[in-house]
């Protein structure tokens, strides 16, 4: 199945066939991957954007049905509690890509953080590293989370994450499909805490969330206050 | 200038949208979402599949906002670009044939848009290079963009094997960006 692309012959071409719409699905699909590292097809294809679209500017408009904007709404976390589980994902990502571009722009913390980030203990293991930004949903991150499987140690980086008087924050570890599991307490300084066994066995996809507890963390085992934080793992 | 006053304000949008500001979503939905939906409707040609890929669309705007560079082009052009990209992207994947109906008048239609959008200049420079293109280069280029045709149907359409329809589309693309360039 491996024909033969026609890019690297015909770039211009296959970039105008590209925005057209004809190229073949595979072909579509290779095209749109190599897009992602070449700025100079990019630029091709930005080009025959820009000379073809007043043709689809010139389409007559059409009024969009009022339950279009409610699932936009809904899925980009405009009515809190409405947000599906794959909705939920999506806005978290959004959060962490949001924070790295804040991280290096302007701003005191932010540049901290950036800084933290890039000189931050690395250990020497081969282990995957995981990055959470544990998100309250506002345009700062709450709390940092790395979880580094190499030296097996999952490291809590809190930022004004505010404790209620008398109450703890939990941080949890949700494996996909799976029962909460503690991490143990979010303290106000940075915190190092072991890394549990189900997270060492990989840890894509899975989701960190930091719930309200009585003092001390959950007499239970599972959450039981309200999650204040939660994020998803992305690698780092 | 009024377009370009407009696309000052669309810019301003993306750029609040990139921040997260959901309102500047709706506003930036207000503006643009009737001439999108517009456009992936006459690509699909259903209205249930056109607006699940409106909503498809915007969701990617959200997400998106933040790669959006003004200096790299208009704001319609990045917006029209993820609109086509998302109908023809579901247009490819349902394998089911469907009815290609000719619509006509494209060319004409582009001249006389009267509505203020758009850059003046670029459309008429569009408007008479396609009119230089080959006439059969020239529909397929048409059909395809603006209606979603694969080189299949046009090759049903115009009787002729799907690899001359490619060689129509890349010399068809030729000929308009040296006109564009010229002009």
């Amino acid at each position: 199945m491996s024909t033969p692309h026609s890019w690297p012959d015909d770039p211009d071409g296959t970039a105008g066939e590209y925005v057209l719409g004809t190229l073949p699905p595979e072909e579509r699909a290779a095209f749109a991957r190599a897009l992602d590292g070449d700025a100079g097809l990019r630029a091709l294809v930005a080009n025959w954007e820009a000379r073809l679209a007043p043709l689809a500017v010139a389409t007559p408009s059409v009024a969009p049905s009022p339950a279009t904007w409610a699932g936009i709404a809904a899925r980009t976390g405009g009515t809190p509690g409405a947000v599906a589980g794959g909705a939920q994902i999506i806005r978290l990502e959004r959060a962490a890509r949001r924070w790295r571009v804040a991280a290096m722009g302007a701003g005191a913390l932010a540049a901290g953080l950036a800084l933290w980030i890039a000189a931050g203990p690395r250990p020497a293991g081969e282990g995957a590293q995981y990055l959470a930004v544990v998100d309250r949903g506002g345009a700062l991150p709450a709390l940092i989370v790395r979880v580094d499987l190499g030296s097996g140690l999952v490291q809590v980086r809190s930022l004004a994450a505010e404790t209620p008087p008398d109450r703890s924050l939990e941080l949890w570890y949700v494996g996909a499909g799976a029962a909460p599991r503690s991490l143990g307490l979010v303290t106000d300084a940075s915190a190092r805490l072991p890394v549990p066994a189900a997270l060492r066995q990989g840890a894509e996809g899975a989701s960190l969330a930091v719930s309200v507890e009585p003092k001390g963390g959950s007499p239970t085992g599972s959450p039981t206050g309200p999650v204040i934080y939660s994020g998803k793992l992305v690698r780092d | 200038m009024g377009s370009a006053q407009r696309n000052g304000d669309l810019a301003r949008l993306i750029e609040a949208v990139a921040g997260g500001d959901q309102a500047a979503l709706r506003a930036l939905y207000d503006q643009a979402a009737p001439k999108l939906l517009g456009i992936v409707l006459r690509i699909l040609r259903d209205r249930g599949a056109a607006e699940d890929t409106l909503q498809e669309v915007f969701v990617r705007i959200w997400q998106r906002a933040g790669s959006y560079d003004s200096r790299a082009g208009a704001p319609l052009v990045w917006l029209v670009a993820i609109a086509r990209n998302g109908a023809i992207d579901r247009l490819r994947q349902e394998k089911a044939a469907r009815l290609t109906q000719v619509e006509e008048g494209w060319l004409e239609r582009l001249p006389d848009l009267g509505d203020g959008e758009g850059d003046l200049a670029r459309r008429d420079a569009l408007a008479h290079c396609l009119g230089t293109v080959e006439v059969p280069q020239r529909e397929c280029l048409v059909l395809a963009y603006c209606e979603g045709w694969s080189r299949e149907e046009l090759a049903a359409r115009f009787g002729c094997p799907a690899n001359t329809v490619k060689t129509w589309l890349r010399r068809g693309l030729i000929s308009l960006r040296g006109c564009l360039e010229a002009a």
